[in-house]
């Protein structure tokens, strides 16, 4: 297979993966197909570095939030909040209360999120990878990794019950 | 393990995907003997499934990946090791080329040899033969008048070989050998050779 098929196959394999990815970061279509075309440009140039082929997902991610960790600094939109949510903060969340949410509302909750809590919380929606996966991507330990999520995870929930919107509103 | 131990691990169960992750089992088989735990895990693992749903339902714009493809890079590989192996490839070839020239030289500007040998051969005025190719009979008079007067003389065997004739280090010898100027003699000497020329050191002529 030429190496230009072979980027176009990777392209139409990780491309809606990673853009929806970069969409929750930012939060802007724009800005998250800057990152996809930025992270896939990085892999045309650097990606045969690359050993073994059945990383290449976690590459393309960890590459993606590398780029966006780089415009938060350039931005200085580094916000260094933490979350502080326990387990007995854990709201019920009643059901349906996600189906009347829109992709739009959550991608507004997933902004309100604090920039190191929404990354991991967006690959354990997202994409079927293992905490350790996620770990990997980000360049965090485990522990840590499973702590953000779990907290960033009580903060979506809890705004999501207090979204509360009315039915005819909702897709 | 009690409820709420069980809850805080299973708040990150997301369903068949974790299934394989051990740190669940214990509090999956916990959740099976407590209805109200069960119940909270199954609205917990709907709820994942509908945000996840919403959120993989986001469609790229349009022409995206037209876009990247048709923006691709000429790639460049950068492969270090096969550069580092090129380069050192180039700096062994080129100390190999520089000690071989080196040596050539060296070979070439030594002095093959000072051994002593018996030649026979027409004596030259060398000024003449290296200039005008002038020699023999017809050519004896100049030589004589040119090798008395200090020009340096030679001789040139019947293979076509030409040596250099000197004296003893700071002793003309010209004036002897313009006695012999075109004619036929043999000498023996001390053959020496530097960068291409071969001298001969009288040591005894005698004609022929």
């Amino acid at each position: 297979m030429s190496a230009d098929l072979q980027f176009e196959n990777l392209v139409k394999l990780y491309y809606s993966d990673l853009y929806r990815f970069g969409l929750s970061l930012t939060g802007s279509e724009a800005d998250a197909a800057d990152l996809t075309q930025e992270t896939f440009y990085i892999w045309a140039n650097k990606g045969y570095q690359l050993q073994n082929a059945a990383s290449v997902k976690g590459w393309l991610f960890t590459t993606l939030h590398r780029e966006f960790l780089k415009t938060c600094r350039r931005r200085n939109r580094f916000s260094n909040e933490s979350i502080d949510e326990r387990m007995e903060d854990l709201p019920n969340v009643p059901a349906g209360c996600a189906e009347r949410s829109d992709s739009q509302t959550l991608l507004r909750i997933l902004g309100e999120i604090a920039e190191d809590f929404r990354a991991p919380l967006v690959l354990y929606y997202m994409e079927d990878l293992s905490y350790k996966e996620i770990a990997d991507i980000l360049a965090l330990p485990l522990g840590t990794v499973q702590s953000r999520i779990a907290r960033a995870k009580i903060q979506l929930l809890r705004r999501l019950s207090e979204t509360n919107l009315p039915v005819e509103q909702t897709k | 393990m009690n409820t709420r131990d069980a809850k805080e691990i299973l708040l990150l169960y997301r369903g068949p995907v974790d299934d394989s992750d051990p740190q669940f089992h214990a509090a999956l088989d916990y959740a099976k003997s407590d209805p109200e735990l069960g119940q909270w895990l199954r609205e917990h693992t709907k709820c994942y499934d509908t945000i996840r749903a919403k959120l993989r339902g986001i469609e790229p714009r349009a022409g995206l990946s037209e876009k990247i493809v048709r923006r691709r890079p000429i790639p460049f590989p950068r492969d270090w090791s096969r550069i580092g192996q090129l380069a050192a490839a180039i700096l062994i070839s080129a100390s190999v080329t520089g000690l071989l020239m080196k040596w050539s030289e060296r070979r070439q500007s030594s002095v093959v040899s000072a051994q002593e040998i018996v030649v026979t051969g027409e004596v030259l005025d060398m000024t003449c033969y290296i200039a005008s190719n002038l020699s023999g009979p017809n050519h004896a008079e100049c030589a004589k008048v040119c090798i008395r007067n200090g020009e340096p003389a030679g001789i040139k065997t019947q293979d076509g070989k030409v040596y250099l004739l000197t004296g003893e280090p700071g002793q003309s010898i010209n004036a002897k050998l313009a006695e012999y100027a075109a004619q036929v003699v043999t000498i023996k000497g001390r053959q020496s050779v530097r960068d291409g020329f071969v001298q001969l050191q009288i040591e005894e002529i005698r004609k022929l």
